[in-house]
């Protein structure tokens, strides 16, 4: 494991996510209602991404269409190397599984697994040999090797979100998306996870794409993209600023 | 808004959606059960009160052993009053080659004093009322008699030395009642033919009966007059004893479909709280927002009671359709064992079952569906603001206790009631624990499998209580079921074939001394093996080491029998058996020893006749009843037979079993009665296949309330199933992973729940089988089989059919969750 993190880390910059005029409309009584309009810009692997905007601005839709959870209305989506739009449900799945971590903000662990148990059931699920090993050692890394037979509710709301961030980097993901990581958290505990989450990214090498409100927090993320009413309005660097359509992997 | 436009709106916005749907479901199961038996008890209880006036034939009968004396006969006439006389008697008569036991009834002529007897020309034809019974040389046979000694009327039946002439169908008699399940067919004959049978020797169990009829006034008179005449074996019956008996008849019929549908309502309740308390958490976002609007709590309240009163009404049309349609099924199971032809059914009984439901609903449906009224409107800005209170203890205690007090009524009988519910809660609890402990076992399992059987196995836990409930549910169905459609059989053949090849499957009875020898002779020389012949006489228990008995329906007359050796299938277990030239010694059964508190060195003293005796109790003996050797409770030495008047009675195994061959040995000595044990045991099978296909109709609401608590449970845990399957999916699992997770977590709990059922059957039946016919019982694979089968199909089933939606729950909603 440390040695694929280290060949990661020394390996050239590659591009890891690519957004090209992505578009989200979905149909309302009153004709189609624009969500996400025009999106594009790319990704590097190990780059850190913050996606900010006010509420309703299309962050959490852009987040789902760019992990594969659905798919956009116009535009293309590629992630990894592979283009999302021409991947049916299961496909997608299949590659969520071997190259993408998530964390959310209500932590979403399965309650009648122990803190060992859902990182194992992520890693089955990737098709991963060693399952045990590697959970415990996931574990150890965020602390939580003396809670390995915890259940969710006996862990606090701090350590659940330490126990779903060692379930993303389990996998060994080439990216990581975070959806308001420590929205549910109070300050010193969310500043806490929210470094954790950086210092494994890291180590790990690994592409991190952040949705948050939190402006503390997407300052600490080598890039921001700024949404408003599902446009991009704003890219805090020169990479992040829309490019053109031809660009390729 | 008004609270009715409200609740109509809430109905028809929402009517098809699943909380609704299976309230209405819960409610409407509970109707359907306790319309089928409250419809079908009705019929057969207004049959019964048709009867009342007419049970008896008479407005009164003297019953005895013997033949009543000539004065009771002459001071009645002198009374004014009519008299007819009855001897009833069960052997078995011939017919060409068919031969049966049938329960012989002589009447003279005047028979029946009250009511009417019905006949009919052939089998089907319609009958017609007629004033007096058969005439000499006549007989006339009930449709069950017909159709097992397979005859044609006109026919010709032999009843002991008389060849009679089967000439009608006897389609009613008025004083049939109280023996609604009686075991051997009925044939009415004149009184003087059966007197010319050469049935009726000394010690003969045939039953005589004088019947009076007039008025009012000259019946009592004569009961006053005779009730001071009357000897130890005779007995006055009056209307109120008819009526008792056959209201006993009716309570029993009644308790047991009592119990069938009380096991429905139980599930169905536990159906109405799941769903009722699914509903509710499903429209507090609704109540809130209108609350904002202005509604006020009390016409939320109002719209809440509404709502339920309108899927009652609902539930009473389709649930009481559904038990008029039962009832009739099982009027058709019980068609061969009617109280003659029963009244159409009527609307009257569904009112019963109507509020019945309605305080189901109120018990169970109508607590969670009020706390509605108590949201906040404050939910609308912040779901943290409404914490769902528990609900007042004493509005759920009040309303359970009324809900549950209809069973108490249904039953008739609170003693009953509780020992069923204790009995029903216990055996929940049992399979409820075996449940859990299984579903334990399951946990280690989920550490050591693949991603589907952990993700399965984790829902599994994850809604442990609810699957427990369901697997208890189902599973309590289910046995019931098995019980009734498989080990009832399995248990009856498994007994027959437990018995020994050679045990006795024939009984000959008033054996008249002089005939013994003879008897004997021509029994062994048909092939008759295990010839048993012992003597029996009557006589009364006085007293025990000079005390009066106690009271005590095995005390008073007794049958007793006496040898010289130990008889085969008797072992002793306290004392010494007779030795060889013992006298005035008395070895008893420990059964009746015990039941009377009789020990060793008691004197027992016995009257027979104009002759008193005494014996000293020396030995108790423990009997094999299943052996079918004649047996006796007492034994007397030897010297007794010297001084005792008696017959004989034999038990034998005849290998050819179809009696025929003792058509001769009966014309030679008619005076003997012939009892066919294989026809017996088979007469009981049948009654016992009728009840239970009764019973069947009844546990299949069972079944289907216990569907609808497992779908019920589905139902309210099915947002909870989407998120996991949203979340494993995000986590890159695809849709067969899911899918398997859920037949998983399904799979397991059919398992569970096929292994409670048949294991529940199977050990209900073994102990059985061990208690109360001492073999041990040992299931099919059938059992095993049909149990686990029924379960998957069941469980599965319901859990496809209400996990469709999870597993089209796009992953994304896992982001929109938060």
């Amino acid at each position: 494991m440390i040695t694929a993190i280290m060949e990661r880390m020394h390996a050239p910059e590659k591009l890891i996510l690519d957004c090209r005029h992505v578009g989200f409309r979905v149909d309302a009584p009153d004709g189609e209602l624009v969500i996400l309009d025009d999106i594009s810009f790319q990704l590097n692997g190990s780059e850190t991404l913050a996606i900010v905007g006010a509420s309703g601005s299309g962050k959490t839709t852009l987040l789902g269409l760019l992990a594969g959870l659905d798919r956009p209305t116009r535009g293309e989506v590629w992630l990894a190397g592979q283009q999302l739009n021409q991947l049916d449900e299961n496909e997608r799945a299949r590659l969520r599984r071997q190259r993408v971590g998530f964390v959310f903000q209500s932590f979403h662990l399965l309650p009648s697994l122990t803190a060992l148990d859902n990182v194992i059931l992520a890693i089955e699920i990737a098709g991963m040999d060693r399952a045990g090993e590697r959970a415990r050692q996931a574990l150890a890394q965020v602390g939580l090797d003396q809670r390995l037979r915890h259940y969710p509710r006996q862990l606090s709301g701090g350590e659940q979100q330490r126990v779903a961030i060692a379930r993303a980097f389990a996998i060994e993901p080439d990216i990581l998306f975070a959806d308001e990581p420590t929205g549910n958290l109070d300050r010193s505990t969310g500043e806490r996870i929210a470094s954790l989450l950086f210092d494994l990214n890291r180590q790990h090498g690994t592409a991190l794409v952040l949705v948050t409100h939190d402006p503390h927090l997407a300052e600490r993320c080598q890039r921001v993209l700024t949404l408003d009413g599902g446009r991009l309005v704003g890219a805090d660097d020169a990479q992040a600023k829309p490019i053109a359509a031809t660009a390729s992997l | 808004m008004n609270p009715i436009t409200l609740s109509l709106k809430l109905l028809g916005r929402q009517g098809q959606s699943m909380p609704l749907v299976m309230l209405l479901a819960g409610l409407a199961v509970a109707t359907a059960a306790l319309s089928a038996v409250s419809l079908f008890t009705d019929r057969v209880g207004r049959a019964m009160e048709r009867q009342a006036s007419e049970a008896l034939a008479a407005d009164l009968i003297v019953a005895g052993r013997e033949r009543v004396p000539v004065e009771f006969v002459d001071q009645a006439r002198s009374m004014g009053l009519e008299t007819a006389e009855l001897v009833l008697v069960s052997t078995v008569i011939f017919a060409g080659d068919e031969s049966n036991l049938i329960d012989v009834k002589a009447a003279t002529d005047g028979y029946p004093l009250r009511g009417r007897l019905q006949v009919s020309p052939e089998l089907g034809a319609d009958d017609r009322e007629v004033e007096q019974g058969p005439r000499p040389g006549e007989a006339w046979l009930e449709p069950r008699a017909v159709r097992t000694l397979d005859l044609e009327l006109p026919a010709t039946v032999e009843l002991g030395r008389r060849t009679l002439d089967a000439s009608q169908v006897l389609t009613w008699e008025p004083d049939r009642g109280g023996s609604r399940f009686m075991l051997a067919p009925r044939m009415l004959v004149h009184f003087d033919d059966l007197m010319a049978a050469d049935l009726l020797g000394p010690g003969s169990r045939a039953r005589f009966r004088l019947l009076i009829a007039g008025s009012e006034r000259s019946v009592a008179e004569f009961g006053s007059w005779v009730s001071d005449r009357l000897d130890d074996n005779q007995a006055l019956i009056t209307v109120a004893d008819a009526e008792d008996q056959t209201g006993q008849a009716l309570t029993q019929a009644r308790r047991f479909l009592g119990i069938a549908a009380l096991t429905a309502v139980i599930l169905a309740a536990v159906a109405i709280l799941l769903t009722a308390l699914r509903y509710q958490r499903s429209q507090r976002d609704l109540i809130a927002l209108l609350k904002c609007f202005g509604a006020s709590t009390t016409q939320v309240g109002l719209a809440m009671v509404l709502v339920l009163a309108w899927l009652v009404l609902i539930a009473v049309a389709v649930g009481g359709a559904a038990g008029w349609l039962a009832q009739e099924s099982i009027v058709r199971a019980l068609a061969e064992a009617p109280v003659g032809e029963l009244p159409p059914a009527r609307l009257l009984p569904l009112l019963g079952s109507a509020v019945f439901t309605v305080l189901l609903a109120a018990g169970f449906a109508l607590p969670p569906l009020m706390s509605l009224r108590r949201v906040p409107p404050m939910r609308i800005l912040n779901r943290a603001m409404d914490r769902m209170r528990t609900p007042w203890l004493l509005s759920w205690g009040l309303a359970i206790a009324g809900a549950l007090a209809i069973p108490v009524l249904q039953l008739g009988d609170l003693r009953l009631a509780v020992i069923v519910l204790g009995a029903c809660l216990v055996l929940a609890l049992a399979l409820a624990l075996t449940g859990w402990l299984a579903m334990l076992g399951t946990r280690t399992l989920a550490t050591r499998a693949g991603p589907s059987w952990r993700f399965g196995l984790a829902g599994l836990q994850r809604r442990r209580a609810g699957g427990i409930l369901q697997i208890t549910a189902l599973g309590l169905a289910l046995m019931a079921l098995l019980l009734l459609l498989v080990v009832r059989g399995e248990l009856m053949s498994q007994w027959q074939s437990s018995l020994p090849p050679d045990t006795p499957d024939h009984f000959l009875v008033n054996i008249q001394p002089d005939q013994v020898e003879a008897v004997g002779e021509r029994l062994t020389s048909i092939g008759a093996r295990n010839l048993q012949i012992r003597p029996m006489a009557n006589a009364n228990l006085l007293r025990v080491s000079g005390q009066r008995p106690p009271d005590d329906r095995m005390a008073g007359q007794v049958n007793i029998s006496w040898i010289d050796e130990l008889p085969p299938a008797n072992e002793i277990v306290a004392g010494e058996f007779f030795a060889p030239g013992a006298t005035g010694e008395v070895s008893l059964a420990e059964m009746w020893a015990e039941r009377l508190g009789v020990e060793l060195g008691d004197e027992l003293t016995f009257e027979s006749g104009a002759l008193e005796f005494s014996a000293r109790v020396t030995s108790i003996r423990r009997v094999d009843w299943n052996s079918f050797n004649v047996n006796f409770f007492i034994l007397l030495t030897p010297d007794a037979g010297q001084v005792l008047p008696h017959q004989h009675i034999a038990s034998f195994y005849l290998a050819d079993g179809d009696g025929s061959v003792l058509r001769p040995l009966n014309r030679e000595f008619p005076n003997i009665s012939i009892l066919d044990i294989g026809a017996l045991i088979q007469r009981v099978q049948e009654i016992i296949d009728q009840v239970s296909n009764a019973a069947q109709v009844v546990f299949f609401f069972t079944l289907i309330a216990g569907l609808v608590v497992l779908l019920a449970a589905i139902e309210a845990t099915r947002d909870e199933r989407r998120h996991e399957s949203a979340l494993i999916r995000t986590l890159g699992a695809d849709n067969g992973l899911v899918r398997r997770g859920i037949l998983v977590e399904y799979g397991v709990m059919a398992l569970i729940a096929g292994l409670l059922a048949t294991g529940g059957a199977a050990v209900t039946g073994w102990l059985m089988a061990r208690e109360l016919f001492n073999f041990a019982y040992q299931p099919t694979p059938i059992l095993f089989a049909l149990g686990f089968v029924a379960a998957f199909i069941l469980v599965l089933g319901s859990g496809w059919i209400g996990n469709r939606s999870v597993l089209a729950t796009p992953p994304v909603r896992i982001l929109r969750a938060g």
